[in-house]
């Protein structure tokens, strides 16, 4: 008996438990001070100290708020964990969001649209954009360039890139030839493409962009990887690494920043890498392709989350954080998508590393110009499967168009759907 | 006051050997489940629950970032059965589990053999083949990762004995080999020193018997040491394929799952499923095929274990 | 004489898979980034730095994060050792109805992989408040699907006891409490300090769950931490987080060294029995 109301009772104990784990996070608190968290995927301790100053700003004129966080989740389990964070219910205020999976947001109805300031350049706001509401602030738009290692460069018996610029001889050709010299010469690495690492192929639209390829078409339907431009630009591409070897292999890693390459195709914004750097650089447009000059810009924006607890704080901090002032702070770290500040004076005062001509040439007319990097709804799932379809491209002997065409076969379902 | 008076002696009238009411059976009832108790809650709140939880899960569309979650009964599974990555990813896991198991429970049972010699210094090698557990496995993973590289230092060293070493990570059978081997020698140790416990605990007596007997080194490890340590092997190898069968964090470093989809294994098409791509859902279905793969196996195993382990209670 | 060096020579080579990665990972964390991917890899640095292990302090609260680690670790390792001790007592020695049914309902949570169950244990411990906080990363290893194979190896041992020891307890007077506190559980010192090691690994190498409940740089475990090591762009700084590593790894490995004898002679102990 005794035995029996005992099971009765620890089964009652541990059913109420349970309840209460299940119920009840709906104690906002009414009046209480109105905290704010905003993920973020830097951990880099000036960024933060930075944001930590305009939030300290904001607070002083906003009595109601009580604290704002930045939460640093690494890059490479971002989407993953807020989407947890998301689904597990507990969502922040204010999220960063990678370009790529722009389209996924916007299109869920994951995010509340925000005001549209006029000064935003309309080629920064088109991927966070949906019936003509913005639901996403692109604070980074940050176009691609090329940093050069002179000094390997020069070591290796070649005319730099600059010089080339101004002979009018700066093409993939030419670059190749560069990439291919230093490594036969001085066995450092060639033409690195930045977070490549054969495996984020997305990357490589800074090189297929020149040869006027796409991964697919506008619309997102129909696939363009089997493409005779992207078969020619793919082929360049395997050529570089396998029979040039302008470019390091896959599974090798050369660090351009510890000076162990001559090139990195990357965003300009990791010139602040260079600042301790003991070798001699210059930034200089990506060279012209087969199909002319072209620029390529990467982005990320800044959303408010629509299931978060505080949307109109959240907004209210959102704009704030992004206005005029402070996005001329932001600018030494971020290239701001305004066009009053897209001025070679206010980005020399963010990016002392930079000269006037190269932020001229990279950022400025980059940006004004520039291919955004391709995405696509349910863009992780495409990611991954073209990233497994194109791993047998990565091997000498490689049937590039064939390959490619597998590619096609493989994302083609998704693409549809 | 009739009851009261007449109890004391109806008590007084029963023979001295009339057992109380808690008897030691009847106290071991309620001990029993008290001890358990904390065990048991903590599993039914933390696994069972959300278990039936992911069941739910599965009979749904759950799209987290809409906030949607559309009931869509057994699509999921229906799309599982159709899914061509399915196949793959078996095959992975089976190759992994595999290959590990294997290798582990050989190299671990080989090792604890040459350390069981009484030799001088054997401490030492024991505390070495040991060491990688007490390593934090990213760390150790993070290691590999760099050693493994096309220019890493296994190649290195292999160039040294004049050996053009394979890319390893970009290789499919390199790519699992490797995974294998750092899981391998991350855990061998563990298992190694389980074994040494064993060996350790079989009676000098019974080597000599077998050695009057005329029997060779190989015969009396097969017909003594084997059976003597089975309940050593059999706890040792269901640990390693339960382990292997989870492994993740591993892949997530090393290859994501590639080169194509040669290391994805079903914990990682699982990951991503759920985590990368946002079908919770799916995901959730894929979790219950795992959860029936372990159980079958290990159900498998528990039922076998009559046959070849020794002396099991 | 010639078996002994054969059985010196095998141990030797077998050595290097265990103790080069270890190796490399301690002396490269001294090493500038540019000698970290020179080839072939040197065994020590040419320019030997503690520039690293200075930024491994500066860019995180390394020291708040350690500590993090080793106190759960250790309130794990205890809690676990409780949970387990009595209910692997139960199963192995304790008639009572149902242990079989309990016995398989507990050993689920051995085959539950933690990335099945980590969504609805997130909501969970979000609904109590506990996000952000380290109790999920104590309570659901002590009471939940990790502390099972605490509880099986308890279980194991404790069934392999003779069963006059007890009848001489038991004679002695003792109830069930007593003949586990006083009889049972010093017997059991070595599969103790098997499942202290096991959980306290398991707890000090834990990954997926810190990085879904935890989010706030003060509150995070070593592991966690380890991969947080990237500069402003999220490349990673190797040298950093190498040094990292080494910080994490040499205290755990030290202690190793140095309480082994107990540890795999304890374990010997057990094997006696088991």
């Amino acid at each position: 008996m005794k035995l029996r109301t005992l099971t009765a009772a620890g089964v009652a104990a541990a059913l109420l438990a349970l309840a209460g784990c299940g119920g009840g996070s709906e104690n906002s608190g009414a009046d209480g001070p109105i905290d704010l968290r905003m993920t973020i995927w830097s951990a880099n301790a000036k960024h933060a100290a930075l944001f930590d100053q305009i939030a300290a700003a904001y607070k002083k004129d906003h009595p109601e708020i009580g604290k704002i966080t930045f939460e640093a989740i690494p890059i490479d389990n971002y989407t993953t964990t807020l989407t947890t964070q998301i689904g597990g219910g507990n969502v922040p205020d204010l999220a960063w969001i990678l370009e790529s999976t722009a389209p996924d947001f916007v299109t869920s109805g994951a995010l509340a649209p925000i005001d549209k300031d006029a000064d935003l350049l309309p080629s920064a706001t088109a991927n966070w954009e949906q019936d003509g509401q913005l639901y996403a602030y692109p604070f980074s738009t940050s176009p691609l360039g090329v940093f050069v290692n002179t000094d390997l460069v020069t070591a290796a018996g070649r005319p730099t890139p600059a010089q080339q610029i101004a002979a009018g001889t700066w093409n993939w050709e030419q670059a190749a030839a560069t990439g291919a010299a230093v490594q036969a010469k001085t066995g450092k690495g060639g033409i690195v493409v930045g977070d490549f690492d054969f495996k984020g192929w997305d990357t490589l639209n800074s090189i297929w962009a020149g040869w006027g390829a796409r991964p697919w078409s506008e619309d997102g339907k129909s696939c363009g990887f089997d493409s005779p431009e992207m078969v020619d630009a793919m082929t360049f591409v395997h050529k570089l690494v396998f029979t040039d070897k302008a470019m390091p292999g896959p599974g090798v890693t050369k660090d351009f920043y510890a000076g162990d390459a001559a090139m990195v195709l990357t965003q300009i914004s990791r010139a602040a890498l260079l600042e301790k750097a003991k070798f001699k650089w210059d930034l200089v447009p990506l060279p012209k392709g087969q199909a002319g000059e072209y620029s390529v810009v990467g982005q990320a924006g800044i959303g408010v989350l629509k299931r978060g607890e505080h949307v109109d704080a959240a907004k209210q901090f959102l704009a704030y954080f992004t206005n005029q002032e402070n996005s001329a702070k932001l600018a030494q770290f971020f290239p701001p998508p305004r066009k009053s500040q897209l001025t070679t004076e206010t980005l020399a005062k963010a990016n002392p590393l930079l000269k006037p001509a190269q932020l001229q040439s990279v950022v400025i007319d980059g940006i004004e110009r520039g291919d955004i990097k391709t995405s696509h709804t349910g863009y992780a799932e495409l990611q991954q499967t073209v990233r497994a379809a194109l791993d047998p491209l990565w091997k000498p002997d490689a049937d590039v168009k064939a390959v490619l065409s597998g590619v096609c076969a493989k994302i083609n379902p998704l693409l549809s759907k | 006051m009739t009851l009261l008076a007449e109890k004391p002696a109806s008590v007084l009238r029963r023979p001295p050997e009339r057992a109380p009411y808690w008897t030691m059976r009847r106290r071991d009832q309620l001990a029993g489940w008290l001890m358990v108790a904390p065990q048991l809650a903590g599993i039914v709140a933390f696994v069972i629950v959300p278990l039936g939880l992911v069941v739910w899960y599965s009979l749904h569309e759950w799209n987290v970032l809409a906030g949607t979650f559309d009931y869509v009964g057994g699509e999921n599974y229906q799309a599982l059965l159709d899914d061509p990555r399915l196949g793959p990813a078996l095959r992975a896991t089976g190759l992994f589990s595999a290959g590990l198991v294997v290798l582990n429970l050989s190299l671990a049972l080989f090792l604890a053999v040459l350390l069981n010699q009484k030799l001088r210094g054997t401490v030492v090698f024991r505390t070495l083949f040991f060491s990688p557990v007490v390593v934090t496995l990213v760390a150790w993973t993070i290691v590999w990762g760099f050693l493994l590289q096309d220019n890493g230092g296994i190649n290195g060293f292999l160039d040294l004995v004049g050996i053009d070493g394979p890319n390893w990570l970009r290789g499919d059978t390199t790519a699992m080999i490797s995974v294998i081997v750092v899981q391998l020698f991350k855990n061998v140790g563990l298992n190694m020193v389980l074994f040494l416990a064993a060996l350790q605990g079989v009676p000098a007596e019974l080597y000599e018997a077998a050695r009057i007997d005329g029997a060779s080194a190989w015969a009396r490890f097969r017909r003594v040491t084997v059976p003597l340590i089975s309940p050593t092997i059999l706890l040792t190898s269901i640990l390693t394929i339960v382990g292997s069968l989870q492994v993740f964090a591993q892949i997530a470093v090393l290859t994501q799952g590639g080169p194509g989809t040669s290391t994805t294994v079903l914990v990682y098409y699982l990951y991503q499923q759920a985590f990368q791509f946002h079908h919770f859902g799916y995901g959730a279905t894929i979790s219950l095929l795992l959860f029936v793969i372990v159980l079958a196996l290990t159900v498998l195993q528990w039922r076998m274990r009559k046959r070849w382990v020794f002396h099991e209670a | 004489m010639k078996l002994k060096l054969t059985v010196y020579a095998v141990l030797l080579v077998c050595c290097v898979p265990f103790v080069f990665p270890t190796w490399w990972m301690a002396t490269t964390s001294l090493k500038p980034v540019n000698e970290i991917f020179a080839f072939p890899p040197a065994l020590w640095p040419r320019d030997a730095t503690l520039d690293a292990y200075r930024q491994v302090f500066e860019l995180q609260p390394f020291a708040q994060q350690y500590v993090n680690s080793l106190y759960i670790a250790i309130v794990v390792t205890a809690g676990t050792l409780v949970v387990s001790s009595l209910a692997g007592y139960a199963f192995a020695r304790v008639p009572f109805r149902g242990s079989g049914v309990v016995f398989v309902i507990v050993l689920a949570g051995l085959l539950v992989p933690n990335e099945v169950t980590i969504i609805p244990l997130y909501r969970m411990f979000d609904g109590l408040g506990l996000v952000n906080t380290h109790w999920p990363l104590i309570l659901i290893p002590i009471l939940g699907a990790p502390s099972v194979l605490a509880t099986f190896i308890m279980r194991q041992f404790f069934i392999t006891l003779p069963r006059e020891l007890e009848e001489a307890g038991r004679v002695d007077g003792l109830g069930r409490f007593g003949l586990f506190w006083q009889v049972s559980l010093p017997l059991a010192k070595p599969a103790i300090g098997a499942v202290a090691i096991f959980t306290f690994l398991h707890s000090w190498n834990l990954f997926l769950e810190p990085i879904v409940f935890l989010s706030s740089k003060e509150k995070f475990t070593i592991p966690q931490a380890l991969t947080q090591y990237v500069d402003a762009y999220g490349g990673a700084l190797w040298n950093v987080q190498l040094a990292a590593a080494t910080m994490s790894a040499l205290p755990v490995l030290i202690v190793f060294v140095l309480a082994q004898r107990q540890f795999v002679e304890g374990l010997a102990q057990a094997g006696l029995k088991g």
